[in-house]
C-alpha cells in the first residue's frame, strides 16, 4: 500500500470509527423521523373553539340570509372535507399509503382539518341600515372570541349587488375584533364574497352553480412520458427532488471538509505533523488525507442517498430519478470536495486551533451558502442567463448544476460537460493552492495569518 | 561526496527579512556522531528540517545518503523532531505500526518490531492504552521509539532529551549509543552543550544561522587549551596576592563558593610552570587545569567574532537550558 493511501486509510478509520462521527450520521436520520411523527401531534395543539356573532349592516337587503347560509357549522365542515380531498388528490400516489391522505408522512387524513382549525360556531345578526356604526364597532372590544361576543363587523356598500349610476359596483368594509384567528377572518371573507358575487349573478337572472360549472375544471395530473413508458409527474416531487440533490452533495462536501480541517489542525497542534513529515512529504500527507476524507464524505452520501433511493423504491417512483443524475451527483461530488476540502485543508494547515479556524471559513460558508440561497429561483428558471453562468463558475457550479439536471428543464448535456471541464481545472488551481499554504503552514506556530500572510505564503512557497 | 550522509553545499535559507541559515557547508561521513550545538534560534533546526526535505533552502544543495533529497531516501532516515507528539486517541501500538508502515515496513515485521521496543524502553504493557493516557515522558519515549523502529542508516535527532527524567535520559542515551555502534550515523542537536560533549565525536556549532565551528571534539579541546586553573587553598582565607605576583599570572579570583581560585594565565606562559610556582608559593589541597567546556569554546568563538558579551551569551545559554528543563 502506498503511503499516500495508508495515510488515507488511516484518516477514514480515525474518522468514521469515532462515537461522534456513528452517533452524528446516525442520529440525524432518526431525529428527521421523530420530527415527522411527533410533528402533527404537536401541531394537534388548537385554538380554542370559535362561538362568536358576526354583525352585518346590509342595505341591499341580499347578503345576510347567503352569509347566514355560507358560515352555517355543517357548511365550514363540508368546505374542510373537500380542503382535505383536494391536498390527497395532489399528493403523489406513492406518497398516500405513508400520508394516510394527509399533508405530511405520518401525519394521517385529519391533519389538513387539523390545520384549517376547528369548525367555528358563528352566528349572523343582521343590523339596521341605518344603525350607529361607531357604536357597533365598540362592541368588538367586548367579551372574548369564545362567550359569543361580537367577532367582525360587516358593513356592506349600497351598490354591491346592482351597479350605481356611474356603473360601478361596490363591496363592503370589515372591522374585526383584535387578534383574532386569521382562519375566521379568511372564512368572514369568503362568505362576503360568496353572498355579493351570488347576488350580483341572481340580479343579471343567473344560475351562480351554473356559471361555478361552467367555469370550473377537475384538477388534472400531468402524466410524463418516458422511454420506459407513461408515469403520473408530481409537482411536489419535481421540486423536492432538485433540493434533495444538492442538499446530499452539500452535507458530503461540507461534512468531509469540516472533518479534514478538523484532523488537520489536531495533527498540526499536538505536534505529531512532524514526525509524519519525517515519512511522507508534505503533499502526500495532504492527499492522503483528502483522499481519506473523501471516502468519508462518499459514505455520507451513500447512506443518505441510500436511504432515499430505498424510499424511493418502496413507493414504486424509482424512475423518477434518472441513474445519470447519480453519475453527474458523483462527478460533482468529487469536483466540491476537491475544491472545498482543498481550502479546509489549507485553513487547517494554516491556524492552530479551531477558534481561529473560524475567521478564515466565513468566506468559504459564505460562498457554499450562495447556491443554498439561489436554489428556489435557480430550479424554478434553471435555463435563466444567472443560473446557466452561476452553473459555470467555481467554487459553485458544481451546487448550481446539480440543481438545473434534477429541475424540470435540465440543461443541454453539453452545459454539464462545460461546467465538469471548469470544475476540474478549478480542483488542480485548488489543490495547488492548498498545497502551497499546507506546506507552509502546517509547520508554522504562534500567531494566526490573515488573508494577506496566506497569499504571501502562496507566492513564497 | 557519495561517502558522506549528509552534504550540505552553500545553503541559505530566510524567512521573510530573517535569516535563519546563511551560506552553510556541511559534510557528515556516514557512521559518524554529530552534535549540532547552539543556542535557541541559532539555525540548527531549520537546517535539520531542510536536510530532511520538510522546508526547501532559497539556494545550496543538499544530498543525504546518497540521494539529492531526503524524499528518496525517506525510509532509511530516523528523525525525531523538537516539536513533536502523537496521535492522542491512537492506541500506542496501533501508532507505532502505522509510523513504522509509512517507513515502508512490512506489517508482520512493524508488528514484531513494536512489541520487541516497547519492551526494551519499559512500555510493553502500555502497547494497548490510547496514546492520551501515558505520561509525557512515556509519550517521549514513544515518539523515540517511532524515529528508531525501521533500524535507519541515519538517525536525526533534534533535542531528544527535553521532558525525560534522569532515568530515562540515561536510557535513550544508551539506545542512541547502540545506534551508533550498529552503524548509523547519528546527528544530534542540542542547545545543551555538555549533553552533545558526552556524546559526540564531533561538533558543528551554529550561531546566528551560520557555522562557527565545525571538528572532532579531540581538535576542538586541543585547539582551545586550557588557559585557566583551578587552585583550592588548604587555607581558604589565604591572601590572593600570594598567587596574583607570581610569573605567568594574568589574574585571580575567587570562585563563586569561596573556596576555590581561578588563576588566569597569562600569554605566552606554561601551565606547568606556573602550576608549580603555585604549589611552592601557599599549601593547596588541590590544583588542576580546567579544561574548556564546549560552553566556553561556543562563549570564546562568538565574543571573538563580536557576537555579543560572554556573560550575555552565558546568559543566553543558561535561559535556554532552564527552559528546557522547565
Amino acid at each position: 500500500m502506498s503511503t499516500v493511501l495508508r495515510v488515507a486509510w488511516r484518516e477514514l478509520v480515525a474518522t468514521v470509527m469515532t462515537k461522534g462521527f456513528i452517533l452524528g450520521i446516525l442520529l440525524t436520520p432518526v431525529l428527521i423521523g421523530i420530527m415527522l411523527v411527533f410533528l402533527p401531534a404537536l401541531m394537534s395543539t388548537e385554538p380554542p373553539k370559535v362561538d362568536g356573532e358576526l354583525a352585518v349592516i346590509d342595505p341591499t337587503g341580499e347578503i345576510t340570509n347567503r352569509v347566514r347560509a355560507y358560515l352555517a357549522p355543517e357548511e365550514i365542515a363540508r368546505r374542510h372535507e373537500e380542503t382535505a380531498a383536494a391536498v390527497k388528490e395532489a399528493m403523489p400516489d406513492g406518497l398516500e399509503p405513508l400520508t394516510g391522505g394527509g399533508i405530511a408522512p405520518g401525519a394521517g387524513p385529519d391533519v389538513v382539518k387539523m390545520v384549517l382549525g376547528t369548525v367555528p360556531e358563528i352566528s349572523v345578526r343582521e343590523l339596521p341600515a341605518g344603525a350607529e356604526l361607531e357604536a357597533e364597532k365598540a362592541s368588538l372590544l367586548e367579551g372574548t372570541p369564545q362567550d359569543g361576543g361580537r367577532l367582525a363587523l360587516a358593513v356592506v356598500a349600497p351598490n354591491a349587488v346592482t351597479a350605481d349610476a356611474r356603473g360601478r359596483f361596490g363591496a363592503y368594509e370589515l372591522y374585526v375584533r383584535e387578534k383574532l384567528d386569521d382562519r375566521i377572518i379568511g372564512e368572514i371573507k369568503d362568505a362576503l364574497r360568496e353572498a355579493i358575487v351570488e347576488a350580483r349573478l341572481r340580479s343579471r337572472g343567473l344560475d351562480p352553480d351554473d356559471v361555478a360549472a361552467l367555469v370550473g375544471l377537475p384538477r388534472v395530473k400531468p402524466k410524463a412520458v418516458t422511454r420506459v413508458g407513461e408515469r403520473e409527474d408530481t409537482e411536489v416531487l419535481n421540486e423536492l427532488l432538485p433540493m434533495a440533490f444538492m442538499l446530499l452533495l452539500m452535507m458530503s462536501t461540507l461534512t468531509s471538509g469540516q472533518y479534514l480541517m478538523t484532523t488537520t489542525i489536531e495533527e498540526k497542534s499536538s505536534r505529531v505533523v512532524e514526525l509524519l513529515l519525517s515519512a511522507v512529504s508534505p503533499m502526500k500527507l495532504m492527499a492522503g488525507k483528502i483522499t481519506g476524507q473523501l471516502a468519508v464524505g462518499l459514505i455520507v452520501m451513500a447512506l443518505y442517498g441510500g436511504m432515499g433511493v430505498v424510499a424511493l423504491v418502496s413507493f414504486s417512483m424509482a424512475g423518477l430519478v434518472n441513474p445519470m443524475l447519480v453519475v453527474y451527483l458523483l462527478i460533482f461530488y468529487f469536483i466540491a470536495y476537491f475544491v472545498l476540502g482543498s481550502f479546509m485543508a489549507a485553513i487547517g494547515a494554516a491556524v492552530n486551533d479551531m477558534r481561529e479556524a473560524q475567521s478564515l471559513m466565513m468566506p468559504v460558508m459564505l460562498v457554499v451558502m450562495v447556491p443554498w440561497v439561489l436554489a428556489m429561483p435557480i430550479s424554478r428558471h434553471p435555463n435563466s442567463l444567472f443560473a446557466t453562468v452561476a452553473s459555470l463558475v467555481p467554487p459553485i457550479n458544481p451546487f448550481v448544476m446539480m440543481l438545473r439536471l434534477t429541475s424540470t428543464a435540465p440543461p443541454p448535456a453539453w452545459q454539464a460537460w462545460l461546467s465538469i471541464a471548469i470544475g476540474v481545472a478549478s480542483v488542480f488551481g485548488a489543490v495547488w493552492m492548498a498545497a502551497k499554504v499546507f506546506r507552509i503552514g502546517i509547520l508554522m506556530h504562534g500567531k494566526p495569518p490573515n488573508l494577506a500572510t496566506l497569499v504571501r505564503w502562496l507566492r513564497l512557497a | 561526496m557519495t561517502d558522506s550522509a549528509i552534504s550540505l553545499s552553500g545553503v541559505t535559507k530566510t524567512f521573510g527579512a530573517t535569516v535563519a541559515v546563511q551560506d552553510l557547508d556541511l559534510e557528515v561521513p556516514r557512521g559518524a556522531m554529530y552534535g549540532f550545538i547552539g543556542p535557541n534560534g541559532a539555525g540548527k533546526t531549520t537546517t535539520i528540517r531542510i536536510v530532511m526535505s520538510i522546508i526547501f533552502p532559497d539556494c545550496g544543495e543538499v544530498r543525504v545518503l546518497g540521494r539529492r533529497s531526503a524524499l528518496e531516501a525517506k525510509d532509511r532516515i530516523g528523525y525525531l523532531p523538537e516539536e513533536r507528539g502523537v496521535y492522542r486517541k491512537m492506541r500506542v501500538a496501533a501508532f507505532l505500526r502505522y509510523v513504522g508502515q509509512l517507513k515502508g515496513m512490512k506489517g508482520a515485521d512493524a508488528g514484531r518490531e513494536v512489541t520487541r521496543w516497547l519492551q526494551r524502553v519499559g512500555l510493553g504493557e502500555v502497547a494497548g492504552k490510547r496514546c492520551e493516557e501515558l505520561s509525557k515522558g512515556m509519550q517521549q519515549k514513544v515518539q523515540f521509539v517511532a524515529t528508531i523502529l525501521h533500524r535507519p542508516e541515519l538517525l536525526i535527532l533534534d533535542e531528544p532529551f527535553s521532558g525525560l527524567d534522569p532515568v530515562n535520559m540515561r536510557l535513550v542515551r544508551d539506545l542512541i549509543r547502540e545506534e551508533h555502534e550498529r552503524g548509523t550515523t547519528v546527528i544530534f542537536s542540542t542547545h545543551v552543550m555538555h549533553q552533545a560533549e558526552e556524546l559526540c565525536d564531533h561538533i558543528v556549532m551554529i550561531h546566528d544561522g551560520s557555522k562557527r565551528l565545525d571538528d572532532g571534539l579531540r581538535t576542538i579541546r586541543e585547539r582551545h587549551e586550557a588557559r585557566l586553573l583551578e587552585v583550592e587553598p588548604i587555607d581558604p582565607g589565604a591572601d590572593l596576592a600570594l598567587v596574583a605576583g607570581l610569573d605567568g599570572v594574568a589574574g585571580v579570583e575567587r570562585d563563586h563558593d569561596r573556596f576555590h581560585w581561578k588563576v588566569g594565565l597569562a600569554e605566552g606562559a606554561a601551565a606547568q610552570e606556573v602550576l608549580a610556582r603555585i604549589v611552592a608559593a601557599l599549601p593547596v589541597a588541590r590544583v588542576e587545569l580546567h579544561r574548556p567546556s564546549l560552553e566556553d569554546v561556543f562563549v570564546e568563538i562568538v565574543t571573538r567574532s563580536g557576537g555579543g558579551s560572554a556573560s550575555q551569551l552565558r546568559d543566553v545559554l543558561r535561559g535556554a537550558e532552564v527552559r528546557a528543563a522547565g
